[in-house]
């Protein structure tokens, strides 16, 4: 093994778990660093793009890459460093949850096409986060605080099924924190100590009522959930064009190569998995 | 015109043999199939539609089954963390020739090099067994009774995509030169020049093939969940098809000592009309319906592939109508979109 980048782009990169914790339930964030060719190959990793991550044996699946690569730079002679958040659902995320520190997985990528982050600067951004849907727009969101000059107003809308359920909890207060920066949370079941917003995150949208005027929206979570929130933006006044979605799928070579992916004409693992809602709203297919 | 007798193509094929894997038509429990043969003499007789084999030469660039890396580790010490993993790509290796190849499936290779090869990143897995691999071409004298690779752009005795073509003749085989791969296999070949008209095979009645703007319009069609009804998703359409590519990847345990773990990840083919196909962890499926199925594979072929990549992923061959076990019929599907 040598440090230079893969030419097979099925051959994934070995990656040594330097942080595993629980980032809610049944959801487990794992900080990965990446060995030999990996870190130059995710060197320019952008929010929005994604990886395979291997747990040997089990399998490969696609994870939204839950950090930016400038947060992971290499130190003391180790390698890059990225997030991975992981809902624990079938064979191979149960094989990614078995592991501990110190194990070893594999990683491929970065992949996808990435949210237009240069196009937003200077512009408002609101970022729509449901449950786990937040892990590939906490890049977005770093990449902003990281640049605050560079972007407007950032409005982040986070929301979960129950308290429980809300990911990178530990961050708000940073987020929050930020000039021009404003967090709104809800869940739809709240516990006893829930001291915000109750409802749908339609309805926190329709409340807060954010403008349209030069700004974009950011919108990650179930699909039926990217459907209402595409709704309620437009009767706000957003077009099509200023609202960004990044879609889920499938997966089996994340490089456009297995045909599993497709939606009508496009490949999310190649043409998305960011798109804005002018390009699902052309497609043939729903995403539903 | 250049010709080879009978027994001079078996020679130059057994001297062929020797030194390059040789795959031609050969019957394997009663059904013929592209396949390594160690003589001439095990190939299967070469006259009419029924000999060609039943699966396309698909097989011998993008195999039903590949593997695609070896994963080894030794367990470390104490509760087994720590240990190494290794990881070895295994590419393929080793010349090969393929003899006998219809027109129909030297053309879904136009297909699968649009995506595999032309398409970054290339697949360095078929770009091997490209490269290491010969076609000798084989015209038939008629189409096949659901064949209409002429209506889709080839054509029975279409020598476009080989590296040579063989057409049959009462004089012998002639011998056309398509590449420059063709050409440097014939060296120290002696072929008989003789005097003589070039023939042409029988055609059937075209096909009509709707044109790729009259597809959308016909995307909610109740026809698609119509024509599925019957349907089994036994995905045979997909494996039999000199073009349909779609793969799955898996990790498989293979055999290791105490103390070892050895895995391979393989890939197989798979295809969009199984019902498991988009099926994500968690339950949800954008596709649970057999006609959104059905469609997407008629879609993909005739309106999405050629967008994405160039050709039209149909080369006409018929096999997914005889192969059917409930006789959907593409031709059938393709009407609809003309007159509809």
């Amino acid at each position: 093994m040598t440090d230079t980048t893969h030419e097979n782009p099925m051959l994934p990169y070995l990656g040594r778990l330097v942080g595993v914790s629980d980032l809610a339930t049944e959801i487990k964030l794992f900080r990965v660093e990446l060995l030999e060719g990996g870190s130059q190959a995710f060197a320019g990793s952008q929010p929005g793009q994604f990886a395979f991550l291997s747990a040997f044996g089990r399998g490969e699946a696609p994870f939204g890459i839950a950090s930016t690569a400038r947060r992971g730079q290499p130190q003391n002679g180790g390698g890059r460093v990225l997030d991975f958040a992981v809902n624990r659902l079938g064979s191979v995320t149960t094989g990614l949850h078995e592991l501990g520190e110190g194990d070893e997985v594999g990683v491929r990528g970065p992949m996808g096409t990435p949210f237009p982050m240069e196009a937003f600067k200077g512009k408002n951004l609101i970022v729509l986060g449901g449950g786990i849907g937040g892990a590939p727009l906490r890049p977005v969101i770093h990449t902003v605080l990281d640049n605050r000059a560079d972007y407007g107003r950032l409005t982040v809308l986070w929301a979960a099924r129950h308290p429980s359920l809300l990911v990178f909890t530990e961050e708000y207060d940073g987020w929050r924190d930020s000039p021009d920066t404003t967090l709104y949370l809800t869940v739809d079941e709240p516990d006893a100590t829930w001291d915000h917003h109750v409802g749908l995150i339609t309805d926190l949208l329709e409340r807060v009522a954010p403008s349209p005027e030069n700004a974009v929206t950011i919108t990650c979570g179930p699909p039926i959930m990217i459907h209402f929130v595409a709704k309620m933006l437009e009767r706000l006044g957003f077009a099509p064009e200023q609202s960004y979605v990044t879609l889920e799928a499938r997966m089996h070579c994340g490089i456009g190569k297995c045909g599993r992916c497709n939606l009508g004409e496009k490949l999310v693992c190649v043409d998305g998995p960011v798109f804005s809602m002018a390009e699902v709203g052309g497609l043939l297919e729903s995403f539903l | 015109m250049r010709v080879l007798s009978r027994a001079e193509l078996g020679a130059w094929l057994d001297a062929l043999a020797v030194e390059k894997a040789l795959l031609a038509p050969t019957e394997v429990e009663s059904v013929v199939l592209y396949r390594p043969v160690q003589s001439s003499a095990e190939i299967a007789p070469l006259q009419g539609n029924a000999s060609r084999p039943v699966l396309s030469i698909k097989e011998a660039f993008f195999p039903p089954t590949e593997r695609l890396l070896l994963i080894g580790k030794t367990t470390g010490p104490g509760n087994g963390t720590g240990g190494q993993f290794r990881l070895r790509e295994t590419l393929p290796e080793g010349e090969q020739i393929v003899f006998g190849v219809r027109p129909c499936d030297a053309r879904g290779m136009r297909a699968l090099d649009a995506l595999f090869l032309h398409t970054q990143p290339a697949d360095p897995y078929y770009a091997r067994r490209r490269e290491n691999t010969t076609l000798i071409g084989l015209a038939c004298a008629e189409m096949g009774p659901s064949c209409f690779c002429k209506s889709v752009g080839g054509g029975p005795d279409d020598p476009a995509d080989v590296d040579l073509m063989l057409t049959e003749t009462d004089k012998g085989y002639v011998v056309q030169t398509v590449t420059e791969k063709g050409r440097t296999l014939l060296a120290g070949l002696e072929l008989r020049e003789i005097e003589g008209e070039m023939p042409r095979s029988a055609l059937n009645e075209p096909v009509p093939i709707p044109d790729m703007l009259a597809w959308p319009p016909h995307f909610q069609d109740a026809f698609w969940e119509q024509s599925s009804e019957r349907c089994l998703s036994c995905r045979i359409c997909a494996y039999v098809c000199p073009t349909c590519r779609c793969f799955a990847v898996r990790d498989e345990a293979l055999p290791s000592s105490q103390g070892e773990e050895c895995y391979e990840r393989i890939r197989c083919w798979d295809s969009c009309a199984g019902d498991a196909y988009r099926r994500i962890a968690g339950g949800h499926n954008p596709r649970p319906e057999k006609g959104q199925r059905l469609r997407n594979r008629y879609f993909c072929k005739f309106y999405y592939y050629p967008q994405q990549y160039g050709p039209v992923a149909c080369t006409g061959c018929g096999r997914c109508i005889e192969a059917c076990p409930v006789n959907i019929d593409i031709t059938e599907i393709l009407a609809h979109l003309v007159t509809g």
